[in-house]
């Protein structure tokens, strides 16, 4: 069933901007400006539908409306809410997103081609597609159909080194910014897979299971697997683990704590998955709570001699957390 | 670049140089601990040329220790030889607050 997507805008302006990519979808769209969200709202009701998905500009929340979200989040309690803005826009504080539960942002709707020669398959029109079909992003999203992904299970802290010489074993070539991406990857794959050996296992009091830096053998049903795909111009790449025990909220809260705090020195404080965010062009994450985190994104090698200083990203989780 | 993270304290008269060799991670947690009681004078600079990748765990262990040296040694924290993903991650970081780069 296909499932339909408010898109509340701020005027007839931002309306014209966003339509054209929107196209994909339009059929399922429903676009408002502000002034007109009461009538939109009624036609849902009178049509007994509800949006999968609600597509908000960050030129109305959180600053503009700060109580536009809890608004509409009850009105349609399961409806996903994802917020666009450009990158020539102030960046939106994550305070509010933490506490209306928002998880999914997108930078620049109107660029971020996934690939650079189909502009109209972006990052965007993938992330409104995944989430309406209640989705989640995966490595294989961003690369080309036939680009090979590697996947290493891993049963011991001692193979990091190991995979991260793999992974920069793929990313040939001796350019300057061949040498930069193969260095942003080996970082995060130190970061994701020191996440998901050090700091996803937890004992039910949320304490950390075992200390950074000593040796362990990871048992088979902790189910890590490192995951990474090179297409010659993206380096795609994700960690999973048997734990699930990060949740939306703490990701965002590590996310906003970095950013806002930059002399925090507690390392429980969730400085690799902010580097994640930071050093990703895009990151997602996918948490079944007690089951499986899955954390990944990509790296464009366009990207890989500068940081975009915006970044989006896109949090799913199996159920309600 | 060195497997094991190690540190080389140069004496000068007018500062204190360090050269610094390896990836910094948890493993480089002894040798930053031990660095701000070997500062000596009012500014110690910090060679990084021969310094591979740094995690968010080096990343911690750098804060706290320039933190100290700063504060309770009242010195200045001078980097050099950062290349591009080193200036990226102490940018992202806030590094750069506690110490600056010398380029």
């Amino acid at each position: 069933m296909q499932k339909e997507i408010l898109v509340v805008l701020k005027d007839a302006e931002e309306k014209d901007f966003l339509t054209p990519h929107l196209l994909p979808v339009s059929e399922l769209v429903h676009m408002v400006e502000i002034g007109d969200l009461s009538q939109a709202m009624a036609h849902f009701e009178e049509s007994r539908k509800v949006p999968a998905l609600i597509i908000i500009s960050t030129r109305l929340y959180p600053e503009g409306n700060p109580g536009l979200v809890a608004t509409l989040e009850a009105r349609y309690p399961g409806s996903e809410i994802l917020l666009v803005s450009s990158s020539s826009d102030p960046f939106p504080p994550l305070q509010p997103l933490i506490r209306d539960n928002v998880r999914h942002l997108v930078i620049n709707p109107e660029k971020n081609g996934v690939f650079d020669e189909e502009p109209e398959l972006s990052l965007f029109s993938l992330a409104i597609r995944k989430i309406s079909e209640g989705l989640s992003l995966t490595i294989r999203d961003y690369l080309r159909p036939d680009t090979y992904i590697h996947e290493i299970r891993v049963s011991s802290s001692d193979q990091k080194e190991e995979i991260i010489a793999r992974l920069e074993g793929v990313i040939n070539g001796d350019s300057s910014e061949i040498e930069l991406l193969r260095q942003k990857g080996a970082l995060l794959a130190d970061e994701m897979l020191e996440n998901a050996i050090y700091d996803a296992p937890r004992k039910e009091d949320s304490a950390s299971l075992y200390k950074k830096g000593k040796k362990r053998r990871v048992p088979l049903k902790e189910n890590i697997a490192f995951r990474f795909g090179f297409d010659g111009e993206t380096l795609a790449m994700e960690v999973e683990d048997g734990w699930g025990s990060l949740s939306p909220k703490v990701v965002l809260e590590h996310f906003a704590k970095n950013q806002d705090d930059f002399e925090l020195f507690d390392e429980a404080g969730g400085r690799g998955l902010f580097i994640l965010w930071r050093f990703l062009d895009h990151i997602h994450i996918h948490i079944n709570p007690g089951r499986q985190t899955v954390v990944g994104g990509h790296v464009k090698l366009v990207t890989a001699e500068n940081l975009i200083e915006k970044k989006g990203f896109h949090i799913t989780t199996s159920c309600a957390v | 670049m060195v497997a094991n993270f190690n540190i080389e304290l140069i004496e000068d008269n007018n500062f204190d140089l360090c050269v610094l060799r390896g990836n910094i991670d948890i493993h480089a947690e002894k040798y930053l601990q031990e660095l701000p009681g070997k500062v000596k004078t009012g500014k110690i600079k910090l060679d990084f040329s021969e310094v591979g990748r740094i995690n968010s765990m080096g990343i911690g262990l750098l804060l706290r220790c320039f933190k100290k040296i700063r504060d309770e040694k009242e010195a200045e924290v001078i980097l050099s030889g950062l290349n591009t993903m080193h200036t990226m991650l102490f940018k992202t970081t806030g590094v750069f607050l506690i110490a600056k780069s010398d380029k």
